[in-house]
């Protein structure tokens, strides 16, 4: 395994969450596809910091120190995105973005 | 003199307090909260001129900088802010409708302990200089506001912006954090000082860099709100509740914009970079502005014609920061800015003013104004005045140092666009004064506003003629002491 092999798999996971958002219509399946780009990011942080060693054979815990923020802030976006997305639900009966179109030109 | 980075900490802890006032006072007035945070913003603003600027001492200096222009951005976050709580104090009526509970202001008090928690978000990125500080301030400024967009949360309108924002905004996140990703990836640094040393020199690979490079543009042209990326900006600008829509319109987007300064000054520099990103920068600010300017002009709902107005303007700014390397671009975007905070935060002001008596924000609530509270429609006209441009007013001589700064730099296909949709915007806003002093009223009953509001109207509309014919105290606080930098004003 060397880097390009996990920055394929980072791309594709990117790639994948981009075109859910893009294609899906249900907001907590597009929700999830967002996830799913910051954990492509989170991917590529630790292998690029993996693969960079320094002189003294240590990886470079820079970009690992950014994973956890990134995991942090993520359940943070998540805790407040799902809370936001069910008080729709209640107001609307409806998680379809095709339906929460009232405001328009 | 004491280091800058107590600021935030007073800031948060400030807004601890609020909140732990609002759970714990058994008072059932909300509104002593907002008191509160207005004066211990204020309190903190007056400390900003007591804070020192030193760069080296700090043992923090790899992440943050407390220079001039990061000073002058807190001062600028926390001015937002605080005219931000007078508006929602102004504006609690509408929320209180919208937010049922057991008592009737339950729920007022995190509406008025949030702002205080965005704030100190827009004052740490004001000074981040390291892509985790970046990203982190950046997130604690997102989340917040997707609280309160969707904050009414018994109002259709309010929840669709709110979700709206929430995917849009998260996804600008997803490209943020992707394009910080490839730039670390192949510097293997995320500090930006030492990724502008790096990047001088000219082992790096210039694909993934430029990957990199365009995704953080990405993710930062939505929080800027230019075009293409300005998609969600009228929904939410017009379904959020007045007082979060001027703070996004102000706060988020001078944010935006000082993290972009920031990451163009290392990269623009860099030869293999710079006419890529100029060319990509023209184009964001040639689109905005065409965009934001025709788009307004058949919009009859005021908070949605400012939401264009907002694309428009972030098109201006962005003609300097493409001319990055002329003396004056930084002078001129951060003058910009404190000219758009002014205009900006007056029209909704006045617009919450009236529309808690006429029940709408569209244009045809403003008929007659000039009748009714000619006061009002003053500070109304000298707003509508500024954001198009007329001169003696603050947003004049922002518009006249970006055409200074591309005139300089030679970009005249940008100045002439500029040009040409000033004359495009000088249609839709005076839309609005035709309606205030043209049309006749539905009634004839005066506007009312809280003497607070009135004071704060007033401040606002004196600072746009104050600072249109006599501009260099902002120029000054930007520009540091007199020995270290060219004097613009000294010409």
């Amino acid at each position: 395994m060397n880097l390009n092999d996990y920055l394929a798999v980072s791309g594709l996971l990117f790639a994948i969450g981009f075109a859910g958002v893009m294609l899906r219509r249900n907001i907590i399946i597009i929700f999830m596809c967002l996830e799913l780009m910051l954990n492509a990011a989170n991917l590529s942080l630790v292998a690029f910091s993996r693969f960079h060693v320094s002189a003294a054979g240590l990886p470079d815990y820079n970009g690992q120190m950014l994973v956890f923020f990134i995991i942090t802030v993520a359940a943070a976006e998540v805790a407040v995105g799902l809370a936001v997305i069910v008080s729709l639900y209640r107001a609307r009966r409806t998680t379809h973005v095709e339906d929460i179109t009232s405001m328009k030109f | 003199m004491m280091p800058a980075i107590y600021l935030e900490a007073i800031v948060l802890t400030l807004g601890v307090l609020l909140v732990l006032m609002e759970a714990f006072s058994n008072s059932e007035e909300k509104t002593p909260v907002a008191w509160l945070g207005i004066v211990g913003l204020t309190f903190v603003f007056i400390l900003t001129f007591f804070t020192a600027n030193d760069l080296s001492a700090s043992p923090y200096s790899a992440f943050y900088h407390a220079d001039f222009r990061a000073i002058f951005f807190k001062r600028f976050a926390l001015l937002t802010t605080i005219v931000v709580l007078v508006l929602s104090i102004e504006y609690r009526g509408v929320v209180q409708k919208y937010v049922f509970g057991s008592r009737p202001q339950a729920g007022l008090g995190e509406f008025y302990a949030l702002p205080v928690f965005t704030c100190a978000g827009l004052m740490w990125m004001a000074s981040a200089v390291d892509f985790i500080m970046i990203f982190v301030s950046l997130e604690l400024v997102t989340i917040s506001f997707y609280i309160l967009v969707a904050y009414m949360r018994r109002n259709a309108g309010s929840l669709e912006a709110g979700v709206k924002y929430l995917i849009l905004s998260a996804l600008s996140t997803g490209f943020f954090v992707y394009g910080i990703t490839w730039i670390y990836g192949v510097t293997g640094q995320t500090s930006l000082e030492k990724i502008g040393a790096i990047l001088l020199g000219l082992k790096v690979s210039h694909g993934p860099l430029l990957f990199g490079f365009m995704l953080v543009l990405t993710g930062l042209g939505f929080k800027i709100a230019c075009a293409p990326f300005q998609i969600w900006v009228p929904d939410v600008y017009q379904g959020a509740p007045t007082p979060v829509t001027a703070f996004l319109s102000v706060g988020s987007k001078a944010a935006g914009f000082i993290v972009l300064m920031r990451v163009a000054e290392v990269f623009l520099p860099v030869p293999w970079i710079n006419h890529k990103a100029v060319t990509i920068l023209v184009a964001l600010a040639a689109l905005s502005l065409l965009y934001g300017n025709l788009a307004a002009m058949p919009q009859h709902n005021l908070k949605r014609l400012m939401a264009y107005s907002s694309i428009a303007h972030a098109g201006y700014i962005l003609i300097a920061v493409a001319c990055i390397g002329s003396r004056y671009a930084n002078i001129a975007v951060s003058f910009y800015l404190a000219g758009y905070l002014l205009m900006t935060l007056l029209t909704f002001l006045v617009m919450a003013a009236v529309a808690n008596q006429a029940g709408g924000d569209d244009i045809v609530h403003f008929n007659g104004l000039g009748k009714r509270s000619p006061y009002l429609a003053f500070a109304m006209l000298a707003a509508m005045a500024s954001l198009a441009g007329i001169p003696l007013t603050v947003g004049f001589f922002g518009k006249f140092l970006i055409f200074y700064v591309a005139y300089e730099k030679g970009q005249f296909l940008l100045m002439g666009i500029g040009v040409l949709t000033v004359a495009a915007g000088f249609y839709y806003y005076f839309k609005v004064v035709r309606a205030m002093y043209w049309k006749e009223p539905a009634d004839d009953t005066p506007v009312r506003t809280s003497p607070l509001t009135g004071a704060t109207i007033a401040a606002l509309a004196f600072c746009i003629f104050f600072l249109g014919v006599y501009p260099a105290p902002v120029i000054r606080a930007l520009e540091g002491p007199p020995s270290d930098n060219p004097r613009l004003l000294a010409r």
